[in-house]
């Protein structure tokens, strides 16, 4: 066997199994085939209808025309139908059976999450480019401008791999089927509304192309970037953890993985804050953090408490390591814990970023307790229900209740004091101003014009989950530590056995 | 023990249900142990906690040594499980099914070919190897299903109701593949419903039922075990109704009746009091030219054993 021949096998064989796979029943399946030739078809048959209608009207927005016609077919199938087919096929692994064979091979389950990622990868580099030839056509009937393609090109590429990450993610969140059909009838119409937005986004510089050139709009599509990669790593995290076998560990990646968005979130709006001198992007940077991390807070708070016997036989070894890592191994209990600490984090984090971006100490002190207020927010509607529930829960199906009650924990929160005030007659205009309803309060903090009533509301919620939580929180910390010692035992027993 | 499989006090609790309740068994290498009972026995479950599919509440099973509760990665490696329900991918065929099995087994470049050639020699379905998986009967499924979980040699073979939904041929054909992989030195077990299939093939079964053991070994030993009998034919040229008279006089002689040309009986004795037996009816001049053990019905085991009752 010559040289390249015999690089090439090896290379081959290194490629990922479920990559291998994926590509090869994508290219054969039904899905991928009609629907690659239905939007080439579309595609063609709307920018010819462009063409026509613009040179017969004479339009100078011929180019930018065209580009968003066609863009809008490309983001339709990168957006929509590409994600979709990776949510259909990470859920075809619990309807064909064959997520046990998964497992039980030599798969680890990030491979797993790795190979239909790429595999989405490669569908979509497909469409783009066979879309190439139209976009470098739209580029020559002038109106828009290299840069503009190239930035709606990597926005819409990072918005692709998110989406699809977001795919698996809820795919394999949803492992019965009538619970999957509701996960994919929600996912189909994000899909779409992110078709829109992404539609939008294009528009926007297409046709005002010096929104870019503006540190504003720089700013703004770096921020896109961000947000859709931290989407993705949360979402990866997420699928990683359903990939993993039900009894092993399924929640230290995510718990890191959010760990870092808080850290991240301070590092973030500190660097606004010193760009722009403004505190509120410290806390605007937090409250996409905090709408992140209420899913992962949701999910881990309400883990069954025990480590499980292969968690057990985890963990450093080191009393101060076991101890650390206490709050990054799976359980309800340890989960609070994290919550807390990452609260905690937030405001430390929050704190260093102000002072080191220059900002007053008046501001600062009001953006401070907006992101206290802000966490105590989220440990009140997650972490202080998860607790309760923990005394009495202990089946799995009522605990899956208790995610969905926790889902919506937050719109009962503010509606249902709102209508209860309404119907004993206090004014509308006020109706939704409570001191549960986060948004209206965490405003008012903000601007210092927060009653102390409300704060002092927050105090006794965080303290209240603090004790609520604190029995299991103490659990799990002295079972990881009982764990290592076992561990420590065994290590030595072993010589003499 | 190398090669072998031991299950060892394993429990398993889903809720208030104990689905599986300190069971315990051995299968040695070269050994096919037919694992049956009554649906929702606990079969599946415990067959699931050996291939670390399910981890036990207490108890544990080691596969070739290895632990699957502590190391199920290591252990995954020397099990090769079959389930019940047949997972296949669409849009594939039998070569494309089992070289993504192949690769991710972490098998690699030219040991790779060489195992999917050997694999699917082995389990006859060369002729297919380009055949679409969803075209293949339910025969030809479950030979694919068993070349994937050749795929990685593994030294035990764990196989959920293979024989299940298959045809006569079929059934025939994938007895003599089980056969010929414990001849390899592969501990086998093996559940099935069809407990004729089960008695031609294995060497050993164990029953299970409501989640506990109720019989463990060769067929014969547990009939034994249950009635503590032993079921016996014997034919003598003096004709079935002399021999049956002598036979009612003997000690631990029971249940005497005369079947086809001889007469069948249950003794109670040990293997002392057979010889002695033996010896008395060879003294009698009934020309004795038959005496031999009686195959025991699987059946009738199961029977005995179990009480059909669901869980």
């Amino acid at each position: 066997m010559n040289a390249p021949a015999s690089t090439g096998m090896r290379f081959e064989d290194r490629l990922n199994p479920i990559l291998v796979k994926e590509v090869r029943q994508a290219l054969r399946g039904k899905y991928f085939r009609v629907l690659f030739w239905i939007t080439l078809f579309v595609g063609t048959l709307i920018g010819l209808g462009v063409v026509a209608g613009s040179v017969s009207s004479g339009s100078s927005d011929a180019g930018r025309v065209f580009f968003m016609s066609i863009f809008g077919v490309l983001a339709a199938a990168v957006h929509c139908f590409v994600p979709f087919s990776a949510f259909l096929s990470t859920s075809s692994e619990w309807d064909e059976n064959t997520y046990d064979l998964l497992i039980i091979s030599n798969l680890r389950p990030r491979q797993i999450v790795q190979g239909k990622l790429l595999s989405a990868l490669i569908q979509s580099l497909l469409y783009y480019s066979t879309f190439g030839p139209f976009l470098v056509f739209a580029f020559l009937l002038n109106g828009i401008d290299l840069g503009s393609v190239l930035v709606i090109l990597a926005g819409s590429a990072a918005t692709s791999v998110t989406l699809t990450l977001v795919g698996i993610a809820a795919s394999s969140l949803a492992t019965n089927k009538v619970m999957r059909i509701v996960v994919m009838a929600l996912f189909g119409v994000g899909l779409i509304a992110a078709w829109g937005m992404t539609l939008g986004f294009a528009a926007g510089i297409t046709f005002e192309p010096q929104v870019l050139s503006s540190i504003e709009g720089q700013i703004t599509f770096v921020a896109y970037l961000t947000v859709a990669a931290v989407v993705a790593l949360l979402a990866q995290s997420v699928a990683v953890g359903r990939f993993a076998h039900e009894e092993e560990n399924r929640s230290t990646p995510l718990r890191v993985m959010t760990t870092l968005l808080v850290l991240f979130a301070s590092a973030w709006g500190g660097w606004l804050v010193a760009q722009f001198g403004d505190p509120q992007s410290l806390f605007a940077c937090h409250a996409g953090a905090a709408a992140l991390l209420y899913f992962p807070w949701l999910v881990s708070s309400t883990e069954p408490e025990e480590l499980g016997r292969r968690a057990s036989v985890l963990g450093p070894r080191g009393r101060l390591a076991s101890l650390l890592a206490v709050p990054f191994l799976p359980g309800g209990g340890r989960a609070a814990s994290l919550c807390f600490a990452q609260a905690a984090l937030a405001i430390v984090s929050s704190q260093f970023a102000l002072a080191a971006a220059g900002a007053g100490a008046l501001t600062s002190d009001s953006t401070l307790l907006a992101i206290a207020a802000l966490y105590t927010y989220g440990l009140s509607y997650v972490v202080l229900p998860a607790g309760v529930a923990a005394y009495f829960l202990r089946r799995h199906s009522a605990r899956v209740l208790l995610r969905v009650l926790l889902v919506v924990a937050i719109p009962l929160g503010i509606v249902l004091p709102a209508m209860l005030s309404l119907f004993l007659g206090a004014g509308a205009g006020s109706a939704f101003s409570h001191p549960l309803n986060p948004f209206t309060t965490l405003f008012d903090i903000q601007f210092g014009d927060a009653s102390p009533q409300a704060l002092v509301l927050l105090a006794l919620a965080l303290a209240l989950t603090l004790l609520v939580n604190a029995p299991r929180m103490f659990a799990g910390w002295r079972e990881v530590l009982r764990a290592r010692r076992a561990r420590e035992q065994e290590t030595l027993d072993a010589p003499r056995a | 023990m190398s090669g072998a499989l031991e299950v060892r006090a394993i429990t398993k609790r889903f809720g208030s249900l104990v689905a599986v309740d300190a069971v315990s068994f051995t299968v040695s290498p070269g050994e096919i142990m037919g694992f049956i009972g009554p649906n929702g026995a606990g079969k599946t479950t415990t067959m699931r906690i050996c291939s670390t599919l399910e981890l036990p509440d207490s108890g544990d099973v080691l596969v070739d040594g290895t632990s699957v509760t502590l190391s199920p990665r290591e252990a995954r490696a020397r099990i090769g499980f079959m389930p019940d329900s047949y997972g296949a991918y669409a849009n594939t065929t039998i070569h494309e099914y089992l070289d993504f099995f192949a690769r991710a087994y972490g098998i690699r470049g030219d040991a790779r070919r060489r195992v999917l050639e050997r694999v699917i020699e082995f389990t006859s379905l060369g002729d297919l190897r380009e055949k679409h998986i969803d075209a293949l009967s339910k025969g030809m499924k479950q030979r694919l299903c068993l070349a994937k979980t050749l795929l990685h040699d593994p030294a035990v073979l764990i196989l959920d109701e293979p024989a299940a939904g298959l045809d006569p041929r079929a059934r025939v054909e994938l007895r003599e593949l089980v056969k010929a992989l414990a001849g390899m030195g592969k501990s086998i077990l093996l559940s099935s419903h069809i407990l004729t299939e089960l008695a031609e093939m294995c060497t050993t079964v164990t029953v299970i039922e409501r989640g506990t053991v109720r019989g463990s070994g060769s067929v014969d030993s547990i009939a034994r075990g249950v009635s503590g009998l032993q079921r016996i034919y014997a034919r003598a040229l003096a004709g079935s109704e002399r021999l049956e008279r002598a036979l009612l006089e003997l000690p631990f002689v029971k249940n005497v009746h005369i079947e086809r040309e001889g007469v069948a009986f249950d003794f109670e004795g040990d293997s002392a009091a057979a010889a002695a037996l033996l010896a008395q009816l060879a003294g009698a001049g009934l020309g004795l030219c038959e005496f031999a053990p009686k195959a025991v019905d699987l059946e009738d085991v199961f029977l005995s054993l179990t009480e059909g009752r669901l869980q």
